[in-house]
């Protein structure tokens, strides 16, 4: 066997591996961590998938950001995804995060996240119902098993630009 | 109740029976009133809220009191001049009002002599004008701030 063809194969086994146990840190923002409950418990149950909420950043796998950011909150939120371990996925969750929503002239609040960080799947919805995000980690579990799931490559790929953009709206990291 | 002199006004308030006064204030007498009022059972400090008369050139600070033995509300009123928005603080009758004084510091820009701690409270990066002030644009602070970022490579739609 080449030394291609086993990296090839370790890769989907890692992804085959990795899409079964997903855990979500638990970073809420906003007013979307509401729906979050409903999914947990026994009524949606997204632990039949595998999926998990976890408390520390470096045991997580997917960060859901639940709502609008704002500026304070979004230096939060890069500080913690960067702190996850690869792979690592971004789910946008609801219109804040996509394209500003109900906060669309806010003078504080960031309008699309994927200008700052990589984001992998999207839900719209103003708020989505806990169908909605049962069915986008399912597709998440697709596009990693495809290996379409590469925010996080892309973000090691385009760091400087993320950073950049960043540094756009942030005036010092303390 | 004790009034010191201000000429009290009710407010209507639909559903609540408790009654809530109104007074204007001097400038320069508001504190030794807020004392007074403590001295007499307005022991709480409910708020502290900040007008923004744009058309008059003014802004109106309203401090709401609370007394649990008359179980009254009063809005205790002061206007100061918009340009230089000053007024003495109010934290050694209440601590509590540092932190409405810091917010109001921040939204508005008042000033409030005797608080020492105006530093940067909510909005962290902040470099425009206060954004409570009826004459910020909030919408063009937006376009220049936010969407002015450039998007980054391909923006990838989902599935």
């Amino acid at each position: 066997m080449s030394k291609e063809m086993s990296y090839r194969d370790w890769t989907e086994v890692e992804r085959l591996l990795s899409r079964r146990s997903l855990w979500i840190i638990h970073f809420c923002t906003g007013c979307g961590a509401m729906e979050m409950p409903a999914i947990m418990t026994s009524r949606y149950d997204m632990e039949r998938f595998g999926i998990m909420p976890m408390a520390t950043p470096r045991q997580a796998d997917i960060m859901l950001v639940t709502g609008y950011v704002a500026v304070k909150t979004l230096k939060r939120i890069v500080r913690v995804y960067e702190q996850m371990q690869d792979p690592k996925y971004v789910v946008a969750f609801g219109s804040c995060p996509i394209n500003g929503g109900l906060y669309w002239d806010s003078y504080n609040t960031i309008k699309q996240l994927d200008k700052y960080i990589p984001v992998d799947i999207y839900i719209a919805g103003c708020m989505p119902r806990p169908e909605a995000i049962m069915d986008a980690l399912l597709k998440l579990m697709d596009m990693i098993d495809r290996g379409e799931a590469d925010g996080w490559r892309r973000y090691k790929e385009q760091f400087e630009v993320y950073k950049a953009n960043q540094n756009r709206v942030f005036k010092r990291w303390d | 109740m004790e009034t010191f002199g201000i000429d009290f006004k009710e407010l209507p308030v639909k559903g609540n029976t408790r009654k809530r006064l109104y007074g204007s204030v001097e400038l320069d007498r508001i504190k030794e009133h807020i004392r007074k009022f403590k001295e007499v059972g307005f022991n709480h400090l409910v708020a502290i809220s900040c007008i923004d008369w744009i058309d008059d050139g003014k802004f109106e600070v309203v401090y709401h009191l609370w007394s649990y033995e008359e179980l009254v509300d009063i809005f205790l009123s002061v206007m100061i001049d918009r340009d230089n928005p000053s007024l003495q603080s109010v934290k050694e009758l209440f601590p509590q009002a540092e932190t409405y004084e810091r917010e109001m510091h921040e939204m508005f820009g008042v000033y409030f002599d005797g608080n020492d701690r105006l530093t940067e409270f909510i909005l962290e990066d902040w470099d425009g004008p206060p954004p409570m002030r009826k004459d910020f644009d909030t919408k063009k602070y937006a376009e220049e701030r936010f969407y002015s970022v450039p998007p980054v490579g391909d923006v990838d739609e989902g599935v």
